[in-house]
């Protein structure tokens, strides 16, 4: 299961070069997304992992073209899709590919469906949306939809309204949604945070058996490293806008090498240990306008920062086969050195 | 098999004691309003007083004869003949109700539909595309509000000199949308950052879609507690206007028409029976008109348990 950032031979399915996101902020711009560049490939599960803040939804909202318009802004870049820009993209044109090549999971499963229609109504929009299709096979389909996501007695839940289901059932019907059209790439944004932990388990475990059947790419948003290594092959962590850290599941989890990764593993409670109180990383993600344009963004709050952290930006670069980290104290992450991994 | 989540407050939550069929939204309002019986009473009043406005020809005599003067029937009391007795001229008062309540009510619909037509597209348009359409039709909003309402229906009235119902109809709509538009624009802006419209947008719903079918639905329970002020304020505006002389011509009976006579101490002292009922019934479709609105108000607000 181990990633190679080098390897051609199956194209990726998403590939983001050079994102610049920026929102601007009295006139001027601030990068929320700070020249990030990383591949999907078909049928990978890909976790971005990062405090809140730190740019992950703002990612995936750059993909989907679904930045507030007037205030957030793709500034550089690229992001093809299946070898297509979508960046330039028209909105009727983005219109043909939301929904049905690439979907969306949002957070909060309590506002994510329309208050006043039925969930049936809601499902058959997509259809709709995105083929020729008669009233009636739209509502058998989302009947078998739902039934699909696990959901009991669909016949009746097409029906109901948002306000009759639970935050689990509702979130089943985000993922009915978004699965209708089978789309090749799902980016799900912390899909599980607003739910209890039971139900949590049961929705990526639907997740996961829903990406084995349709063959679908996944983008999982989380701060849950626990749903990391339970659902992810590949795992981007992510601070300040930036990547710190980029490798398949394994390596992250037994050789975390970016300072802030293993800070982030040492702040997981672990149940064989007995403590007084839990390890955090001190300090919070800087806001967008006080970031510090040189340097690494993460010296401030790093225990082992050396004084030219705040002078030196690190590269991202391959410090070991498929292991990419931004720090320096890695000796490929120095700017002007050349890349042998 | 799930775990059953604290439910939010919802309008379905009073119900749930004996759940009815349909839980939509609309059904629950429906029921709320049903229930609500000084709303019921003034729905019905309303209902009488259109009813008969509408049938007034067949029930009365035709809009001609009602601006007939008649000498011999001068200000006569209200007898089995004429139910409202006459006005100075010798018109029949009922007759010259009804059909002014035609006239009135007709004017304030129609008033009431452009206004809520126009105000709801500018106010949907620019708060869902925000930006510079926002900007350029708040400020075009901000403009046409700076008219002083009556001045500018005068000036208007006189510029058109050969004026009708519909020239009236069209000045009054012209300047009265602005308040509908910033009210739908600020619910829009507030409805618009639900995660579902968002949602909607990532399955692939063009904005139209999405503002019609997603948005609109979500802002109907404030647009029509709006149309009801709305109709109550244009029916008083018809009628201020008609007094004062620049309403609908004074050839077609209105009910502000009709109390123009009032403007005659004589009138208001001594013959009651010409200005009382067209007034009794304007202020009571008033009332009514607001009583309604307070109801539709009430049921759509889901945290309101009548």
């Amino acid at each position: 299961m181990s990633a190679k950032s080098h390897i051609h031979k199956d194209a990726p399915l998403l590939e983001v070069k050079n994102l610049e996101t920026a929102f601007s902020i009295d006139g001027t711009y601030y990068n929320a997304v700070d020249n990030v560049s990383f591949r999907v490939k078909p049928r990978q599960i890909v976790g971005i992992v990062g405090e809140s803040g730190c740019g992950k939804s703002v990612m995936s909202l750059s993909v989907m073209q679904l930045l507030p318009k007037g205030i957030g802004e793709i500034r550089n870049g690229e992001i093809l899709f299946d070898g297509v820009h979508l960046e330039n993209m028209t909105d009727s044109e983005i219109n043909r590919i939301r929904g049905k090549e690439i979907a969306m999971i949002f957070q909060e499963p309590m506002t994510s469906l329309n208050p006043v229609f039925s969930i049936g109504f809601q499902l058959q929009e997509v259809f709709f949306n995105h083929m020729k299709i008669s009233k009636k096979e739209a509502k058998l389909k989302s009947i078998a939809l739902l039934k699909s996501v696990g959901i009991s007695r669909p016949e009746k839940i097409v029906d109901e309204y948002p306000h009759q289901l639970s935050g689990g059932m509702r979130q089943r019907v985000m993922i009915a949604i978004a699965i209708a059209c089978q789309p090749k790439l799902l980016i799900a944004d912390e899909p599980t945070t607003a739910l209890d932990v039971t139900v949590q388990a049961q929705i990526l475990e639907l997740l996961k058996e829903i990406q084995e059947v349709n063959d679908m790419s996944v983008i999982l948003i989380t701060h849950d490293l626990g749903v990391v290594a339970e659902m992810c092959d590949e795992v981007i962590v992510m601070y300040a806008g930036k990547i710190a850290e980029r490798t398949d599941v394994d390596s992250l989890f037994h050789n975390p090498k970016h300072p802030y990764t293993q800070l982030l593993m040492g702040a997981i409670p672990k149940m064989d240990e007995e403590v007084e109180t839990l390890s955090t990383i001190k300090g919070i993600v800087p806001s967008l306008k006080n970031m510090t344009k040189t340097g690494c963004k993460f010296a401030a709050r790093c225990p082992k920062a050396m004084p030219e952290c705040v002078t030196v930006t690190p590269q991202l670069a391959e410090s070991e086969e498929g292991h990419e980290v931004a720090c320096l104290l890695y000796e490929t992450s120095r700017p002007n050195t050349e890349v042998n991994a | 098999m799930e775990p059953s989540m604290p439910q939010q407050t919802s309008p379905g939550l009073a119900e749930s004691a004996k759940p009815p069929k349909s839980q939509s939204p609309w059904a629950l309002a429906r029921r709320k309003f049903l229930r609500n019986k000084i709303a019921m009473i003034s729905l019905v009043f309303l209902l009488i007083v259109c009813v008969m406005s509408v049938l007034a020809e067949p029930l009365t005599m035709p809009v001609e004869e009602t601006a007939k003067i008649n000498l011999t029937q001068m200000s006569k009391e209200p007898s089995a003949e004429h139910f409202f007795g006459t006005d100075k001229s010798g018109r029949d008062v009922f007759a010259r109700t009804l059909h002014g309540g035609k006239t009135s009510l007709l004017l304030a619909f129609s008033i009431t539909s452009a206004v809520i037509a126009i105000g709801t597209l500018v106010g949907a348009a620019a708060g869902f595309f925000g930006g510079w359409v926002d900007n350029a039709l708040m400020r075009f909003t901000d403009f046409m509000m700076n008219f002083p309402f009556l001045l500018f229906v005068i000036v208007l009235k006189s510029i058109f000199i050969e004026s009708s119902t519909g020239t009236l109809i069209f000045v009054i709509s012209v300047i009265s949308w602005t308040g509908t538009a910033r009210l739908v624009r600020s619910k829009v802006m507030a409805e618009k950052e639900n995660e579902y419209i968002m949602s909607a947008i990532s399955i692939g719903s063009s904005s139209p879609k999405i503002i019609f079918k997603h948005l609109l639905p979500n802002v109907m329970s404030t647009i029509i507690v709006q149309a009801t002020i709305t109709l109550a304020a244009m029916i008083v505006a018809e009628t201020a206007l008609s007094f004062l002389g620049f309403g609908v011509p004074i050839n077609i009976p209105t009910w502000g028409n009709m109390l123009q006579e009032a403007r005659s101490p004589d009138v208001l002292t001594s013959k009651w029976w010409i200005w009382i009922p067209p007034a009794a019934i304007l202020t009571l479709t008033i009332l009514s008109i607001n009583f309604i609105g307070e109801g539709l108000k009430d049921a759509f607000n889901p945290k309101s348990n009548r």
